[in-house]
């Protein structure tokens, strides 16, 4: 088995960085010569899986094999929650990283994918710390916030990060046992898992992205301030009239995240955006977040 | 008694750079008394200019060199190797070389030292690694160094007194720095298999893996005693 310090070692030299969501080849140029540290390789970006209404599936391995062999930076692909044999293919494949996405249509209603039987590192999206302690037990090398894929709304990344947060918070609030084996019960978390988070001073064994409605230069320098080591960004770039300026902004806007004439500069004339799908418009079971357990 | 204060930027455009700060403040804790350190990200000219020396962290190269292109910190980059101690890890030793293979159009590279290095040069994620490495020929009693390799680049030449040959001349990527290191290219090591993994020119020094990955902080104290001090 290959060692989780190497599968965790690739998500950390990804950090500061913006992973594109990408359907051709041709993306996969733009993106990289914008300065993305990787892609994902998809057949459809999640804009167009939500307007489409269908199951969504693994990309054909063609089609992500092309992207692979068109760029140098990591390529990730997606399989669906729970489906380990998608996860194999992808692993034959040989992909960098393999994102068990909610963006798909789940495979498994009550499981995840055992990570730790895989070579090929996971990364997995989580919209609270139960979800994010049960993933990276599981296995996973890297984590993400979940947001609403595909909808140009930031607000359910920002809510996904700042609960998270919060809840660490409390997590380390807690002086007895008896509270912290409780409150793993109550996040339904191996209780090792939230002492090791405890003893780790709140910090998460793996790097912690943030996704799902990232749209403009702004949007990623937000989820920086909150504190996530780097963005997804999906529909946003290629849903908008200049894909190669936008790209290149959000990835300035990433390294200079804490200087705002930087992101002034950044977020100007980018023509116009992804049109965007406000959270509050969708019904519950349209969220693609709450997708995973 | 005098204190000298030394500041060590990393470079933070992108990449893993928090973990050499982390492990430099662990390396410089005790035994120290001497020198004051600080250890600096450097993402603007200004914070170049403060530096002492430079790391310049592992990530993606591509990355890097964009982003430093795109936010104007090429040139102070490549102005500050013509003097500074500077030390490139993976993503790093590819950014600080005269010439890489494997390269992407576009890409810009500082040149501080006289290598040709190879992008991705064991392949993709699934051939990344770590295995313990013996350094005490050039780091003292360092016998037993977990080191980890991620995606990671090797030295393919380190004359570069012939032209590239045999390989996609599209892929190769020149320096456009005109300095040039006049010190011998030393190689520090090469695995068994002959795949040079580890240089320094001067003060400059260049590895394939991720020292800062590691749990010991060896090779951090190393690099301030050898180069910075």
């Amino acid at each position: 088995m290959v060692e989780f310090k190497v599968k965790a070692g690739l998500a950390q030299m990804l950090k500061g960085g913006v992973i594109m969501d990408v359907v051709t080849p041709e993306q996969a140029k733009i993106a990289e010569r914008a300065g993305a540290c990787a892609v994902m390789a998809l057949e459809r970006i999640p804009a167009d899986m939500r307007a489409s209404g269908q199951v969504c599936r693994m990309s054909d391995p063609k089609m992500i094999k092309e992207i692979m062999n068109s760029v140098s930076i990591p390529v990730m692909a997606k399989c669906r929650i729970g489906h380990t044999v998608e996860a194999q293919i992808l692993q034959a494949l040989e992909v960098d990283y393999i994102d068990e996405s909610e963006v798909l249509t789940p495979a498994d209603k009550v499981y995840h994918i055992k990570k730790n039987n895989f070579d090929v590192p996971f990364v997995c999206g989580a919209r609270n710390l139960g979800e994010a302690l049960r993933r990276v037990s599981e296995g996973a090398a890297m984590l993400r916030t979940k947001g609403e894929a595909g909808t140009g709304d930031i607000s359910e990344a920002v809510s996904h990060i700042t609960l998270i947060k919060e809840q660490i918070q409390h997590a380390l609030s807690l002086s007895t046992e008896d509270e912290i084996a409780a409150y793993a019960k109550e996040l339904r978390v191996p209780l090792e898992s939230l002492k090791d988070l405890i003893a780790r001073k709140g910090q998460f064994p793996v790097v912690n992205f943030a996704a799902g409605g990232v749209a403009t230069p702004a949007d990623a320098a937000l989820c920086m301030q909150l504190g996530c080591d780097g963005v997804f960004v999906g529909s946003g770039i290629f849903k908008s009239k200049n894909p190669e300026k936008l790209a290149k902004a959000i990835v300035n806007a990433v390294t200079n995240f804490q200087d705002p004439k930087k992101v002034l500069e950044y977020s100007t004339d980018l023509g116009e955006l992804m049109f965007g799908v406000s959270i509050d418009s969708l019904k519950e079971k349209e969220k693609l977040s709450t997708r995973g357990w | 008694m005098s204190v000298t204060k030394k500041i060590v930027g990393v470079l933070a455009l992108q990449g893993a750079f928090i973990e050499h700060i982390q492990h430099f403040s662990r390396a410089t804790e005790n035994g120290y008394s001497k020198y004051q350190f600080e250890f600096l990200e450097v993402r603007t000219e200004e914070e170049l200019a403060q530096c002492d020396a430079l790391v310049i962290p592992g990530g993606e190269s591509t990355s890097m060199s964009l982003i430093a292109e795109s936010t104007g910190l090429l040139e102070p980059l490549q102005e500050f190797v013509r003097t500074k101690p500077v030390w490139g890890t993976c993503a790093g030793l590819i950014f600080i070389s005269k010439r890489v293979e494997n390269g992407k159009e576009g890409q810009r590279i500082l040149g501080a030292m006289d290598i040709q290095v190879k992008r991705n040069a064991f392949g993709r994620q699934l051939d990344s690694f770590v295995t313990d490495l013996d350094f005490s020929a050039f780091i003292p009693n360092l016998t037993k160094f977990p080191t980890v390799f991620i995606r990671a680049p090797v030295v393919t030449d380190i004359s570069l007194s012939k032209a590239p040959h045999s390989y996609d001349v599209d892929s190769i990527i020149e320096s456009s720095n005109s300095y040039v290191n006049t010190g011998p290219v030393e190689v520090l090591h090469k695995l068994e298999n002959g795949l040079v993994v580890a240089v320094r020119q001067g003060n400059k020094l260049g590895t394939s893996f991720h020292p800062e990955l590691s749990d010991n902080y060896s090779f951090h104290k190393w690099f301030i005693d050898e180069f910075v001090i």
